[in-house]
């Protein structure tokens, strides 16, 4: 059969470098889509032969939306090789950190990333349709988008001095502790904080309620899930155990150590991609595909641990009552529940009396050969896996990251948007628009870098088999 | 004690004859530009940081190893100086691998704010990418041989104020590294003693203590010429 392809190249508002293929039929039905990750970036190669202790500098290089939670993860292994256990202190601070990394991160992604498809429309100009079209209808909103952002960002920089590539964890604890100046300044941000994020909730609940058809069908195929739970089940983000659920929300796994992650799950090369394909090892490649993130935390969660938190997070699972949803447009509503709970605890975390204290750090040496760490970044589960020599050479380097852990699901959504919208005969951008938002559902972060405007170049071209140009659509 | 006339920038000094014109700026707060240097050890004038126009003389000489002289006229901060310093500043960046964003020494490394001081914007060589290795073979250090500008300041203290001699240096051009014993791991060395001075004495992230990361290194030259001040007056 004749195969015409359409490509969308790149994908843009999305953190990171990729493009989607395709695939037409001779009546201009999709007939397959794939989801490239054209980058590479070599981390797991040349940090062989580095010193483990290095690892919390270098990794957090592999991304700028989410650096803290791969130091975390790298200094959580190092940890291990070292045997020891941070102070209560430093944990209380990381997890502050965590939280102002996962708040920074869910801004970004809901107010300048996704907030343009729901406010302004999928259909609207795509020279407007982006943060800065925002800021022109809604300065509002734009502001306190941005200005989320800057606390998440400012949890950090209290602490470490900086706000991105931050400086200072370090096996057994911090370096730096936290001032009582910094701790006042920090709590002052809470009230903006909390009502920025419930703008946000009735944002996304609005465009729920005025789209149900549209949301409840958008990319819902039913995957496994995968997510970190405290010892109740409560949703965790900074350090607890993994629980695995089925497409029904039958507990798979529970209270499984991240140091077994190799049992769970496993890795497929793909000759298309960049970004291999990770799987629920009991149930095979075909089978195993499964889904880490907001909303798979939210799904695989019994509660959250803060009170206005729990409240949405009932009506959350009122949606799928009881049962896992599997929309991927849930995924921008769980990331706000997130973004509540977050400001929440950072309240609670900042009003502990032991938050100031000078005990912020246990002292180790090398003692064992090999380190897991994992921790949930925004994006989902991350896994950090070192071994060494007997100095404390690495000698091998695993990195599971949680985009790559979506990246079955995120393929199988660009497929099923596309059969939805996408009509060969008629290609409209706002069709292929709403293809790449079924990735920016997933707030995929593919490198380290933002582009995150709409203005980015986008070429469609729709080619026959011989590979001749039958149709060429551009964004500039 | 017996003084020279000399000029540096258009300055008039009375000076003493034994020193160098390194020393004398330092006494008179004129900068110059360092690597290689570190108060208290032998200078050898390796990294060609401090050169000098002298009156008369043609060829820029090097501040630390050139002995003041009479009626000597010195300049120090002349336009072909500037562009010399910003040339060996580079040369540097591209000899080995010098990534300053994961590096211990971020924010407290010599070669760093060399970079600054001359405003290295940009890298006008081919960096040479060489494949160095890293010595982890020590209990406590690590010898991370990409971040070292051979400005052998570890040998030299290993050798003078230890009285080691763990150190040395083997090859020559862009193939010379710094060598253990005779060029055996560091952790198997029969001359280490483990003291550290070469840690304190190094302007880079060469050589570093296992156990921190980024945002806590220390690192303190001062305490060698501290120590050798002390030595001097038999303290």
């Amino acid at each position: 059969m004749d195969k015409r392809k359409l490509f969308i190249s790149p994908v843009t508002r999305i953190e990171g470098h990729a493009n989607i293929t395709i695939e037409l039929d001779d009546n201009g039905n999709v007939s397959d889509a794939l989801f490239h990750v054209n980058e590479f970036r070599g981390f797991e190669k040349f940090c062989e032969g580095r010193m483990y202790t290095e690892m919390p500098t270098i990794t957090p290089r592999i991304c700028g939306i989410c650096p803290t939670s791969h130091t975390l993860a790298s200094v959580k292994a190092c940890e291990m090789i070292q045997g020891i256990q941070p102070t209560y202190t430093a944990n209380l601070l990381r997890r502050l950190m965590h939280i102002g990394q996962n708040l920074s991160s869910h801004a970004l992604s809901f107010f300048h990333l996704s907030s343009p498809d729901f406010l302004l429309g999928y259909d609207s100009d795509p020279a407007k349709r982006n943060i800065l079209g925002i800021a022109e209808k809604f300065p509002d909103i734009a502001l306190r988008g941005i200005r989320l952002r800057k606390f998440g960002q400012e949890l950090s920089e209290r602490i470490t001095g900086k706000k991105i590539h931050i400086m200072g964890i370090a096996p057994g604890g911090m370096a730096y502790p936290l001032t009582e100046e910094n701790r006042k300044a920090l709590l002052n941000w809470i009230p903006e904080a909390l009502q920025t994020v419930q703008l946000g909730i009735n944002i996304i609940r609005k465009f729920h309620e005025e789209n149900t058809a549209m949301v409840q069908s958008f990319a819902n195929s039913p995957t496994l899930y995968l997510g970190t739970v405290g010892s109740g089940g409560e949703h965790e983000l900074y350090d607890g155990k993994l629980r695995f659920i089925d497409a029904d929300g039958i507990i798979l796994q529970d209270q499984v150590s991240p140091q077994q992650y190799l049992d769970f799950i496993a890795e497929r090369s793909v000759n298309w991609s960049y970004l291999k394909y990770p799987y629920y090892k009991p149930l095979g490649f075909d089978k195993g595909f499964y889904r880490v993130g907001p909303l798979a935390r939210l799904n695989v969660a019994t509660r959250m641990k803060t009170p206005l938190a729990q409240k949405e997070f009932e009506h959350f699972k009122s949606i799928g009552s009881g049962k896992p949803v599997h929309g991927a447009f849930y995924y921008h509503y769980t990331r706000l529940i997130e973004a509540l709970s977050d400001v929440e605890d950072a309240e609670r975390i900042l009003n502990d009396p032991d938050v100031t204290s000078l005990h912020i750090q246990h002292h180790g040496r090398w003692n064992y050969d090999e380190g897991i760490g994992s921790t949930e970044a925004p994006r989902g589960t991350l896994f950090h896996h070192y071994k060494t020599d007997e100095t404390g050479k690495l000698v091998k380097v695993n990195l599971l990251i949680a985009t790559g852990q979506n990246n079955p699901s995120m393929n199988r959504s660009v497929l099923e948007v596309a059969r939805q919208y996408v009509k060969g005969d008629d290609i409209k951008e706002g069709m292929l628009n709403r293809v790449e938002s079924a990735i920016r559902c997933y707030d995929p972060c593919l490198s380290c870098s933002t582009h995150a405007m709409g203005s980015m170049p986008m070429v469609i071209e729709v080619k026959d088999k011989k590979g001749e140009l039958i149709k060429r659509l551009e964004r500039f | 004690m017996n003084t020279i006339p000399i000029t540096i920038n258009d300055k008039k000094l009375d000076v003493d004859p034994a020193k160098t014109i390194l020393e004398v700026c330092r006494e008179n707060d004129i900068e110059i530009l360092t690597m290689c240097h570190l108060k208290g050890i032998i200078d050898i004038g390796a990294c060609r940081l401090c050169l000098v126009e002298i009156e008369g003389i043609n060829k820029l000489l090097s501040a630390c190893t050139t002995k003041v002289a009479a009626n000597m006229v010195v300049k120090t901060s002349t336009e072909r100086i500037k562009k010399y310093q910003r040339i060996t500043a580079e040369l540097f960046f591209a000899e080995r691998n010098h990534v300053c964003s994961v590096c211990v020494a971020n924010g407290k490394c010599e070669l760093q704010q060399l970079g600054y001081k001359v405003e290295m914007d940009h890298i006008r060589y081919p960096h040479l990418f060489p494949h160095c290795e890293v010595d982890t073979s020590h209990p406590w250090y690590v010898m991370d041989h990409n971040r070292c500008i051979m400005c052998t300041r570890c040998v030299r203290v290993c050798n003078e104020v230890e009285g080691a001699h763990n150190w040395d240096v083997m090859n020559r051009g862009h193939q010379v590294r710094i060598i253990s014993d005779f060029n055996t791991p560091w952790g198997e060395s029969i001359t280490c003693t483990s003291c550290g001075k070469c840690l304190h004495a190094c302007p880079t992230g060469a050589i570093w203590p296992k156990a921190i990361v980024q945002g806590q290194l220390e690192k303190k030259p001062e305490i060698i010429s501290e120590l050798m001040e002390k030595r001097k007056m038999k303290l």
